[in-house]
């Protein structure tokens, strides 16, 4: 196991992404800006401008690299040279595509790794089109390579198949997120939404790390106590070997725990809630659309490869009975507390945003329901899990993204973001109206929009997996969710507006909106067109 | 009736639900102030949707030993066993011109509407493309799909143009019915494993030797009971007469005359053709609260002073009396309860029609006693009205007559006691709706501002006589339904009465 040369195309995006991060920070610090209005309004516009054509390149490449739309031929003889050269150029990229061992054993290239890649760069693409036209900062430079080194370091947490891996990837991700959250620093609620996500955030590591150091401890031991050969015992396939010759292991499934509460706190989960409906408020609304669909992905997708590639000898089953034990039915209980409280407290809220935090907290708790299904040794049922799983992260990612662009174009127009700053918004501008409602509609999940299907795949999953009561109680929940979806529908379109002058909408964020209810409707109407793709990423690469 | 043979090949059923979706989309790029033009294209449209399902209904052959006719079939997501599969039957047909006649009397009430047109018939042709959609899908994912298309845009409808308590009304209607697709989730991934066959297609889980006896008892409730709250069942039914009061009239026409049919359709079609088992063992539960619903209802209705809440609350009784058919389970009561859904559909249409269009949105007001002496100031108001009170109260030669004496001949063959007790409402219905009658139509005019009043439009005309007309046919004529509905119940009844076998062999 050695680091090739030929592993450097497969970790491309990544490279790519870093590099351009320098670029955008270089262009900022380097160049002479003068310091009147219009030249910081430019500098602005220029770093924005360069992170999203990158962001567009690099989401090409990773689309081209990952052979979901096409395999490219191999030259012939008599092929034009110049288009052989092409060819084979590609024939490299797609070289880097998915398949093969992980890296080092640490960086798995599957296809869970191309599909949440492509789901964390698009996301960052839009979030960074909808911070455009977004009110301007003091440092545009380091605003935008913030977002691009929590991109990367998403990246990597998708693909860690390693604990050190994992737990760098989280860091990156998370260190870059707890600036962004606290950007606009003299503005009380984003300087405390900062700190607060810091505070919350560091003690979460802690605990991940404690859990990472008991399943290294435990690997190693096993090892030794069996007279093997000297291993790394921070991989997750030797965890799952450790975990697998000494069954009934107490220690590994302390470790379970611990890892999950650290990662609980990423996709805040209940009880490793409390931080997000403050931070999502606080936060400039566009990084609170990054952190509440990418950050929140990029966790669940590290939790499952963590779950199913290095603990799977304690899956254990989550239906409430007498063979409850192991993570799913930790999962389970998660997931029950999680649903419950998301949406009860969602309830009260008298802010968009906030509600939203809330609402989102809910989400988390249906998406766990996917992974439960994880308990059945059937291979479909796994490939259903997993491609339900994948598909809710993707409509939420697409539906969050545009929800909160929506709230970031209200506030900067109409100066708020509660749920009155909404009353009245048909007669102010109908096609934000319209797209807004969409998105509502599919977080309520209403059929056919993908957020209708998101939840009924992740039904189907947590009902197969035997989790009935989990189910009932996610069902019964989503019809108390639809009352404060309700409440937007009815504050855009029935309540009379405080004034009439339109609201416009800046071109750059209009098209992540039209990108993102386009997703939404797409994947609704036509889920079988990802579909085949997503059941392919189950074949997680270090299992 | 089966007079001609249609050419196989043309999607007719996707064509009808498609037939209110263009013009919901051609709405969309019509400007705000093209008032005309987009009342013109909703109506044309409606009227094309009636149309094809009139061309449908007597293109279908229900002495054909295959009784699910006009078969589409389309994948959607195949590898979760998920396909657009449509189909019709004789319970189909029937609902699909009730909807056509529905949509397009209530489409011609709805000329009216001046505030937000645009919106509003975008919302009213997408419910009701939702409503065809549900009477002809056999997959019962799209089934769903369909359904709560058909539910949701009710929230807007009601919450923005209602009058009475709207914005109560709306959210109350909504959470109620979403309380309800809760439990048909629950049911239909019950079915989804419990079959085994990882697949939504109704004909294939129709099977009933795929499903244990105590299976079906156990999943039967949260299905049938998820659609029962639509259609208004004991103790499920409160949401009704708030949400009819509440709406604009077209929407209460919608609503009363085919959605809640929607809601006794899925009962019929999804928990009783599925779980014949399990339906069989809950009959009697389910008679007693119709029982409930059908006297209850009829007594409410009595003592309101609101016209539309009477109205709301027969319906309340009338939806009680179709469930009553399904749960006599038995041939005559299926056909009795398929007869009452279409008959009361026209009826209750009408009665909106009257008391919504006609006369509160010229009086503004509903109270009994504020009203009086209509009949001299719009005699064709009272004479339509009298039709569908006829009907209403089950006079023979009108269409309720026929539904409601096969409903208590099939329930005598069932729980003779109940039949007894039920038709207790009879002569309830029949105080109420004269009473009603003689206050608001015949006695003396009491307010001297109502001779004043604008006059009937051409639009109220039609679509009223239209309704009454179909009421009078049916009335004279119910083999042209009642053939066609008994080839489709017969295979339900079936299995059900083979369910009673079983439990007696044991």
């Amino acid at each position: 196991m050695s680091f090739q040369i030929t592993d450097i195309p497969r970790l491309l995006p990544e490279l790519m992404l870093l590099a351009l991060a320098l670029l955008v920070l270089g262009t900022d610090v380097l160049e002479r800006w003068g310091t009147d209005p219009e030249s910081q309004r430019e500098r602005g516009k220029a770093a924005g401008q360069l992170t999203a054509i990158g962001l567009g390149f690099v989401f090409v490449v990773a689309l081209v690299q990952s052979k979901f739309l096409f395999t490219i031929p191999a030259p012939t003889a008599d092929t034009n040279p110049i288009l052989a050269y092409l060819l084979t150029l590609g024939g490299n990229l797609q070289a880097g595509g998915p398949g093969g061992a992980p890296i080092l054993g640490a960086f798995a290239t599957d296809n869970l790794t191309m599909v949440a890649r492509l789901i964390f760069i698009g996301a960052a693409f839009l979030t960074t089109l909808l911070a455009l036209d977004y009110r301007p900062s003091g440092n545009p430079g380091e605003f935008y390579a913030l977002i691009l080194f929590s991109t990367a370091g998403m990246n990597f947490m998708a693909a860690a198949s390693e604990l050190i891996l994992a737990y760098i990837a989280l860091e990156l991700s998370s260190i870059s997120l707890y600036i962004l959250a606290g950007y606009f620093r003299n503005e009380r609620i984003s300087a405390e939404a900062g700190i607060k996500y810091f505070l919350f955030g560091s003690l979460s590591s802690g605990i991940l790390l404690y859990g990472m150091s008991l399943a290294y401890g435990f690997t190693a031991s096993v090892n030794h106590a069996n007279g093997g050969q000297p291993i790394i015992a921070t991989l997750f396939s030797e965890i799952a070997k450790a975990g697998a010759a000494s069954p009934g292991g107490s220690l590994l499934t302390l470790a379970v725990i611990f890892v999950l509460a650290g990662i609980g706190y990423k996709v805040a989960v209940v009880p490793f809630h409390s931080w997000s409906p403050d931070v999502y408020q606080g936060a400039p609304t566009p990084i609170t659309a990054f952190v509440s669909t990418a950050s929140k992905t990029a966790g669940f997708i590290l939790l499952y490869r963590v779950l199913v590639t290095a603990f799977p000898s304690i899956t254990g089953s989550p239906g409430f009975d007498s063979n409850f034990s192991g993570w799913t039915s930790l999962l389970a209980i998660i997931a029950l507390a999680t649903v419950i409280f998301g949406n009860l407290s969602a309830l009260p809220q008298k802010n968009a945003k906030r509600l939203l935090a809330y609402s989102s907290i809910g989400h988390a708790g249906f998406v766990l329901l996917a992974i439960l299904l994880w308990t059945s040794t059937s291979p479909t049922d796994r490939t259903f899990g997993t491609a339900s799983l994948i598909y809710y992260l993707l409509a939420y990612t697409a539906t969050n993204l545009g929800a909160f662009g929506a709230l970031a174009v209200i506030r900067d127009a109409v100066g708020g973001d509660d749920m009155s700053d909404l009353n009245g918004l048909w007669r102010r501008n109908i096609g934000l109206t319209l797209m807004l409602t969409i998105m509502v509609l599919s977080l309520a999940g209403v059929p056919p929009l993908s957020g209708f299907w998101a939840k009924f795949f992740a039904f189907m999953a947590g009902y197969k997996a035997g989790a009935l009561l989990v189910v009932s109680v996610s069902v019964a929940m989503t019809i108390v969710s639809l009352y404060y979806y309700l409440g937007f529908l009815k504050a855009m379109w029935m309540n009379p507006p405080k004034s009439t002058e339109p609201v416009r909408t800046p071109p750059a964020m209009n098209v992540t909106l039209v990108i993102s209810t386009i997703l939404v409707l797409l994947l609704g109407l036509f889920p079988n067109l990802v579909w085949n793709i997503l059941s392919q990423a189950t074949l997680v690469a270090g299992r | 009736m089966h007079l001609y043979d249609l050419p196989t090949g043309v999607p007719w059923l996707s064509l009808i639900w498609l037939s209110m979706l263009v013009p919901a989309i051609i709405m969309m790029f019509l400007k705000p102030e093209q008032k005309y033009a987009i009342r013109m294209t909703g109506t044309i449209f409606a009227f094309i949707s009636l149309a094809l399902s009139l061309l449908l209904f007597f293109g279908y052959d229900y002495t054909s030993a295959q009784k699910l006719q006009f078969v589409e079939e389309l994948p959607w997501l195949p590898q979760a066993g998920i396909n657009y599969i449509l189909a019709a039957d004789g319970i189909s047909m029937p609902m699909l011109i009730l909807n056509g006649f529905v949509i397009f009397t209530g489409a011609l009430m709805s000329w009216n509407i001046e505030e937000r047109t645009r919106e509003y018939w975008i919302l009213l042709l997408i419910l009701t493309a939702g409503v065809y959609g549900v009477f002809v899908s056999v997959d019962l994912f799209l089934f769903f799909v369909f359904y709560e298309l058909a539910v949701l845009p009710m929230y807007l409808l009601i919450g923005i143009w209602g009058s009475t308590r709207k914005e109560y009304g709306a959210m109350k209607l909504t959470l109620y019915l979403m309380g309800g697709s809760a439990m048909i989730i629950i049911g239909m991934l019950a079915l989804y494993y419990g079959s085994g066959l990882r697949t939504f297609d109704m004909r294939l889980l129709a099977q009933a030797a795929l499903l244990p006896t105590s299976f079906q008892i156990a999943f039967f409730p949260p299905l049938f009971l998820g659609f029962a709250v639509l259609a208004g069942m004991f103790p499920f039914h409160t949401w009704s007469p708030t949400g009819h009061v509440a709406a604009p009239t077209a929407v209460s026409m919608l609503h009363a005359g085919v959605l809640m049919k929607l809601g006794a359709y899925g009962c019929l079609r999804a928990a009783m053709w599925l779980m014949p088992e399990g339906a069989h063992y809950w009959l009697l539960p389910i008679a007693i609260a119709t029982l409930i619903n059908a006297v209850y209802g009829a007594t409410i209705a009595m003592t309101q002073r609101d016209f539309k809440f009477m109205i709301g609350y027969s319906s309340v009784s009338h939806m009680g009396l179709v469930v009553m058919g399904l749960a006599a389970g038995n041939e005559i009561g299926l056909i009795g309860s398929v007869l009452q859904m279409f008959a009361h559909g026209v009826m209750t249409a009408l009665f909106f029609a009257v008391v919504g269009r006609m006369i509160y949105e010229r009086t503004h007001t509903r109270q009994f006693p504020e009203l009086g002496g209509m009949a001299k100031i719009m005699p064709f108001a009272a004479f339509v009205f009298v039709i569908a009170g006829l009907s209403s109260m089950g006079m023979p030669g009108f269409a309720g007559f026929w539904a409601e004496f096969n409903i208590f001949m099939g329930m005598w063959d069932r729980f003779p006691l109940i039949s007894v007790l039920a038709a207790v409402s009879i002569p309830i219905t029949a105080a109420y709706i004269l009473r009603a009658m003689y206050t608001v139509f015949f006695g003396e005019v009491k307010d001297p501002s109502f001779f004043k009043l604008p006059k009937l439009t051409w639009q109220e005309y039609t679509g009223a006589s239209i309704l009454a007309a179909v009421i009078l046919i049916t009335g004279l004529y119910p083999s042209l339904l009642t053939e066609m509905i008994g080839s489709g119940v017969r295979p339900i009844a079936e299995a059900i009465q083979h369910a009673g076998t079983l439990t007696l062999g044991r």
